[in-house]
C-alpha cells in the first residue's frame, strides 16, 4: 500500500518554481542600476527599453524607497527610447542613438548612463557600438541589465562594473581615502541619511570616506574609487564582487562589514577595524569613540524610563534585507535587550553567503535568545513563517504593516524596503546615534502620560 | 497602417473571439502627440489626418502595462493577479497591501486582503519558455488564495519570446475553481497607455462577466479611476441613492461578483469616457446594456446632464429633477462665492488663467467646469487624445470657443516648456509633470487619490464641484514652494530650449 502511494506521489510532485512569489521586495536589475544612478547627482539616466521601466521603477524603486519624489533625472523625467513592436523587429539602434544625442542637447548632466532593459536584450542591440560613437561629445556608460537576468541587488553590481570597465582608471593614492560600497540608493531606504552620517562619523577619525552617492559632484566621487586606500563593503554579500573587482583592477584592499552599523557598538566595531587597516594611531581612534560612546549613552538615558515601563524586553522579529536585519538585530538584540524570536531575510542572498549570515545574527547577539533565522522573499510566505509566535515588536518593511488582525497585534514599524508609510529622507538610524533614533521611533509608537 | 480606412474616425465593433482588442491607434486613430487650437485638431481628426509621430527626445511616461494598469487591477478584491513577466514589472504595485487602509472602517471600507505574485521569467525562461511555471503560479494562485478569479498580466518579454497564455489557461482551467483571465499588456504593443484598458476590459468581457440572470433596474455601472477619491464614491452614492439607484463601482477596490453582474445593470455610465468606451460598448454589444459617454459629474451643468441621462435609461426622470433642485438649491450659493472671489483675485476685471486638464476626460469634463468657477483656461494638457472623444471635444469647443491643446503623455520637459511659455496663473499638476511645478505662480495637484477620505478632496456632483472650486481658491494664497524650489534648485534642462518657443522641439517630421 505504501509502495503504491510512492508511485502516485511521484506522478504528482510538482516541479517548484520558486522565482514564483508573491510581491518580492526588490525590482529587477534595471531598477537596480537605475536607482543607482538617479542617487548619483551628476548623472543622466537613459532607458532603453519600454515606455513603462521609468515610471514603473518610480512606483517600485522610488515610492517604495521611503516615498522619495524622483528629482529631475528620474521617473518621468528620465529619457527613455520606449520602445514599440516594430523596434523589436527593426532594432532599435537609431532610437537610441537619437535619444542619447537629444538627452545630452537638452538635458545638464555629467555622466550619461544608458541602462539597457528586457527588449534590446531580446532583439540583440549592439548597445556598445551606439555608445562609442558619444566618445567624443560627452561622457557616456552603458549597462547591460536585462529585467529577466537578475533582481535589484544585481542590477546594482552591474552598475558598478559598468564603472570600473568603462569609466575608471588608475589614481595615485590617497591616504585615508575610503569608498563605501553595498549601500543601494532608495532600496537601502536610509542611504541618504546612512551614508551622511557615516561620512561624519569617518571624518572625526581622520578618514575621508566617499560615500559616492547623494552628493553634489557624484561623477568625482565616482572617479576618485581608485585613488581609495581601502574599500568598506556595508553587506554581508553584495558588492563583495565589486570589491574584488577593485582589488585585481587598482589594487584596492577591501574589508567587508555585515551591515551598516546602528548604534555605538557596531560603530565602534567598524571604526577599529577601519582603523587598523589604515594603520591610524590608535590612542586618538580610541579618544574619539570614548567621547562618541559618551555623548551616545548619555542620550540613550533619555529613553530609558518609556523603554522600561513600555515595552521592555520584548520578543521581536524582523524582515529586512540582510544588511537592515543584521544592524537592527544587533542594536535591538546588544543595546537596548530587545529579545529577537526571529529574523527573515528578504533579500535572496547567494547561497554560498547564508552560512555566515546566520552566524552573525548567533554568534554575535548577546542574548539568551537566538533568532531563528529564516531566507524568504515571497510575501506570503513571510507572513505564514510570522504566525503563531510570541513577538511584540515587528521590525519589517510596510507590507508587513497590515498583517496585525491575524498575529499578535504586535507593534510595528517600517524599517526595510518597501517603505510606504513613511517619507524617509534625512533619517538615519547609522552611527553612534543612530540607535537612538530607532528608538525614537518605536517608542513613539506607543508612548504615552506615564 | 490606417490608410485602409480613410478618413478614419473609429472602429466600433468588439470581437471577442479575438484574445486581445486593438490597439487605441488602430480602433480610433489615438495619437500621444499634438500641439495647436483645439479647432484645428478636430479639423485634422475628421479630415483623417492624424498622425502618430516620434519624437527624438522622449522621456518615459507609461506602457499598457504600467501606466496603473497594475496598480488598478491589484485592487480588486477576492481576486488574485499574476504577472507573467520579469520581477521588476510588478514593484510598482508594492503598495499593494497598504491601498485604502486609510480610510477608516466607519468610512464604509470593508475586510479585505489583496494579493499577486510574479512568474519572475529569467533568462532560462526566455531560452526554455515560461509556460510551465505560469501554470505552476495559477495553481500556486489558486491553493494559497482562493481567488474568485485570477487575471494574468503579460509583458513585453513574455510577448517577445511567444509565451502561449492562451494555451496554458485552457489547458488549467479545467482544475482551477477561479476564472481565469488573461490580460494582453505587453508594454510595447501600443504607444498608447489606454490600449491597456481596452485590453483589460476586453479580458473582463470575454471571460468575467456572465450571461444576464436578472436585470437589476437599480444598479448603474460605473467605471472608477485612481482620481476619483473615496467622498467622490461617497458623493455619487448618495446622489444616485436619492434617485432610488446604486452604483456598481468597477474596477478599483470592486469584487469579482461585480463584474460578473455588469451585464444585469440598467446603465453603464461614464467618470472618464474614453477609460470606460470598450467596457461600454462592448456591454451593450453583448448584453444590451445600453451607455453614454459624455458628459461626466464634474460641475454642476455636466453634473445635471449626467443625472439626467441615467434617469433616461431608468426612468428616473422625476427623481433626478428632484435631487438636481435639491442639490443646486444647497450648493449654488457657494459656487456663487467662490466666483465672486475668483472675479476679485486679480483686481482688474481679468480672470485668472488656469492651466489643467489630464485624460481626455478631464479635458472634455473640465473646461466647462472651470467657466463656473469663472476662470479661465486657454490650454489644456492632454495624456494623450483619440477619436472616441471627437464628437464631444466639438460640443466643448462649441460651448467654451477654442483653446489650446497640448497632447503629451506625461512628457515632462515639454511640460516645463509648455508651463514657461503660457504662464499660467495657476498649473494643475500631479506626479508625472517633473519638475514643471517650480516656478513663480500658483502650482497644486489636480487631483486627489482613491485613498484620500478627505471631504476636502473632493470633486465629483455638485459638493465636489464646491470642494474643488475651495481648493483651487486656497492654492491661490501662497505660492512659497514652487518658488522657493524655483529660485534654489537647478533645472535639469539647459536653457536654450526654453529660450526657443516649440515646445514639441524634437518632434520628428515623418510618421514612424
Amino acid at each position: 500500500m505504501m509502495v503504491e502511494k510512492t508511485i502516485a506521489e511521484e506522478v504528482l510532485i510538482k516541479v517548484e518554481y520558486p522565482e514564483v512569489q508573491e510581491a518580492p521586495r526588490y525590482s529587477c536589475s534595471l531598477g537596480g542600476a537605475y536607482a543607482a544612478a538617479v542617487g548619483l547627482y551628476g548623472v543622466v539616466p537613459i532607458l532603453h527599453s519600454g515606455g513603462g521601466c521609468g515610471i514603473g521603477q518610480l512606483f517600485g524603486q522610488f515610492y517604495a524607497g521611503g516615498e522619495n519624489s524622483p528629482g529631475g533625472q528620474g521617473g518621468t523625467s528620465t529619457p527613455c527610447t520606449s520602445l514599440v513592436e516594430h523596434q523589436v523587429i527593426f532594432g532599435a539602434e537609431d532610437r537610441l542613438r537619437q535619444l542619447i544625442k537629444s538627452s545630452i542637447e537638452l538635458m545638464k548632466g555629467e555622466l550619461y548612463v544608458v541602462i539597457s532593459g528586457c527588449v534590446p536584450a531580446l532583439t540583440g542591440d549592439d548597445i556598445e557600438a551606439v555608445v562609442k560613437n558619444f566618445k567624443e561629445s560627452a561622457p557616456v556608460i552603458y549597462v547591460k541589465t536585462a529585467g529577466f537576468n537578475g533582481n535589484t541587488y544585481t542590477g546594482y553590481e552591474q552598475f558598478f562594473d559598468a564603472v570600473i570597465d568603462q569609466l575608471l582608471v588608475p589614481q595615485k593614492k590617497q591616504k585615508r581615502l575610503i569608498n563605501i560600497l553595498g549601500v543601494v540608493p532608495f532600496q537601502h531606504v536610509f542611504w541618504k541619511g546612512d551614508l551622511e552620517k557615516l561620512k561624519e562619523t569617518f571624518k572625526k577619525i581622520g578618514v575621508e570616506a566617499n560615500v559616492i552617492f547623494g552628493e553634489f559632484d557624484g561623477v568625482n566621487n565616482l572617479k576618485k574609487i581608485p585613488a581609495a586606500e581601502l574599500n568598506v563593503v556595508l553587506s554581508p554579500w553584495l558588492s563583495h564582487k565589486t570589491a574584488e573587482k577593485l582589488s585585481e583592477k587598482f589594487g584596492t584592499s577591501y574589508i567587508t562589514f555585515s551591515s551598516v552599523p546602528v548604534g555605538p557598538k557596531e560603530t565602534t566595531k567598524l571604526l577599529q577595524i577601519v582603523a587598523k587597516e589604515l594603520k591610524l594611531p590608535g590612542i586618538k581612534v580610541q579618544s574619539v569613540i570614548d567621547a562618541e560612546e559618551r555623548i551616545a549613552y548619555r542620550r540613550a538615558e533619555y529613553f530609558g524610563d518609556p523603554l522600561l515601563i513600555g515595552l521592555p524586553h520584548a520578543y521581536t522579529a524582523v524582515v529586512a534585507d540582510s544588511s537592515t536585519a543584521i544592524g537592527i538585530t544587533r542594536y535591538a538584540a546588544n543595546e537596548v535587550g530587545y529579545l529577537p524570536e526571529v529574523v527573515i531575510i528578504t533579500d535572496n542572498p547567494p547561497e554560498e553567503y547564508r552560512r555566515d549570515i546566520i552566524r552573525e545574527l548567533s554568534d554575535n547577539i548577546e542574548c539568551a535568545i537566538k533568532p531563528e533565522v529564516i531566507f524568504e522573499s515571497d510575501s506570503h510566505k513571510i507572513r505564514q513563517r510570522l504566525k503563531n509566535r510570541s513577538f511584540l515588536l515587528l521590525l519589517a518593511s510596510s507590507l508587513e504593516k497590515h498583517i496585525t488582525g491575524d498575529f499578535n497585534h504586535p507593534l510595528h514599524l517600517s524599517v526595510s524596503f518597501p517603505i510606504l508609510d513613511r517619507l524617509v529622507i534625512e533619517h538615519s538610524y547609522a552611527g553612534y546615534r543612530g540607535g537612538t533614533v530607532l528608538m525614537e521611533d518605536i517608542i513613539s509608537k506607543y508612548v504615552g502620560p506615564l | 497602417m490606417h490608410s485602409d480606412h480613410t478618413p478614419h474616425i473609429f472602429n466600433k465593433g468588439i470581437n471577442l473571439e479575438e484574445i486581445t482588442c486593438p490597439n487605441r491607434e488602430d480602433r480610433a486613430n489615438g495619437i500621444n502627440v499634438f500641439y495647436g487650437k483645439a479647432s484645428e485638431l478636430v479639423q485634422d481628426a475628421r479630415a483623417g489626418n492624424l498622425k502618430m509621430r516620434e519624437r527624438n527626445f522622449q522621456q518615459s511616461s507609461g506602457c499598457t502595462l504600467n501606466f496603473y494598469l497594475t496598480v488598478r487591477i491589484s485592487t480588486i478584491r477576492e481576486a488574485a493577479l499574476i504577472f507573467h513577466a520579469p520581477v521588476g514589472c510588478s514593484s510598482s504595485a508594492l503598495g499593494y497591501r497598504e491601498l485604502f487602509r486609510g480610510i477608516p472602517r466607519e468610512a464604509g471600507r470593508p475586510d479585505f486582503d489583496l494579493h499577486w505574485l510574479t512568474t519572475g521569467i529569467s533568462e532560462k525562461d526566455v531560452v526554455f519558455g515560461a509556460g510551465d511555471k505560469l501554470k505552476y503560479a495559477i495553481e500556486e494562485a489558486q491553493s494559497r488564495y482562493s481567488p474568485k478569479a485570477i487575471f494574468i498580466l503579460t509583458s513585453c518579454t513574455s510577448g517577445i519570446i511567444g509565451e502561449d497564455v492562451e494555451g496554458a489557461v485552457n489547458e488549467v482551467q479545467p482544475g482551477i475553481k477561479a476564472k481565469i483571465v488573461p490580460v494582453h499588456c505587453e508594454g510595447i504593443r501600443s504607444r498608447l497607455v489606454q490600449t491597456g484598458y481596452d485590453a483589460f476590459w476586453h479580458g473582463i468581457l470575454k471571460y468575467l462577466v456572465r450571461k444576464p440572470q436578472k436585470k437589476q433596474n437599480d444598479m448603474v455601472n460605473v467605471a472608477s479611476m485612481l482620481s476619483y477619491t473615496w467622498q467622490d464614491r461617497k458623493e455619487i452614492t448618495n446622489l444616485l441613492g436619492r434617485m432610488g439607484l446604486r452604483p456598481n463601482f468597477i474596477p478599483e477596490f470592486a469584487t469579482v461578483d461585480q463584474f460578473e453582474q455588469l451585464s444585469e445593470a440598467a446603465v453603464t455610465a461614464p467618470l472618464c469616457p474614453t477609460y470606460t468606451d470598450y467596457l461600454s460598448r462592448g456591454l451593450e454589444q453583448e448584453h444590451g446594456v445600453p451607455f453614454f459617454l459624455y458628459p461626466s459629474p464634474v460641475g454642476f451643468e455636466n453634473t445635471d446632464g449626467w443625472l439626467r441621462k441615467i434617469a433616461e435609461y431608468t426612468g428616473k426622470e422625476k427623481e433626478a429633477e428632484k435631487v438636481i433642485e435639491e442639490e443646486h438649491r444647497k450648493w449654488a450659493p457657494h459656487l456663487k462665492a467662490i466666483r465672486n472671489e475668483f472675479e476679485n483675485i486679480k483686481g482688474n476685471g481679468e480672470k485668472v488663467e488656469i492651466l489643467g486638464a489630464l485624460g481626455q476626460g478631464r479635458l472634455l469634463s473640465q473646461l466647462p467646469y472651470f467657466e463656473e468657477l469663472g476662470v479661465k483656461s486657454s490650454a489644456a494638457l492632454a495624456q494623450d487624445y483619440d477619436n472616441l472623444i471627437l464628437g464631444d471635444l466639438e460640443r466643448v469647443i462649441e460651448k467654451v470657443g477654442d483653446f489650446n491643446i497640448l497632447v503629451n503623455t506625461f512628457q515632462a520637459a515639454e511640460q516645463a516648456h509648455i508651463n514657461k511659455l503660457l504662464d499660467p496663473d495657476m498649473t494643475l499638476t500631479c506626479p508625472f509633470q517633473g519638475s514643471s511645478y517650480k516656478r513663480a505662480k500658483g502650482a497644486t495637484r489636480v487631483h486627489g487619490l482613491r485613498g484620500d477620505n478627505l471631504k476636502w478632496s473632493q470633486q465629483s456632483g455638485y459638493a465636489g464641484a464646491v470642494a474643488y472650486g475651495n481648493f483651487l481658491l486656497q492654492a491661490f494664497k501662497s505660492s512659497s514652494w514652487q518658488k522657493t524650489m524655483l529660485n534654489k534648485t537647478e533645472n535639469e534642462y539647459k536653457d536654450w530650449y526654453f529660450k526657443q518657443p516649440n515646445p514639441l522641439y524634437y518632434l520628428q517630421d515623418e510618421k514612424a
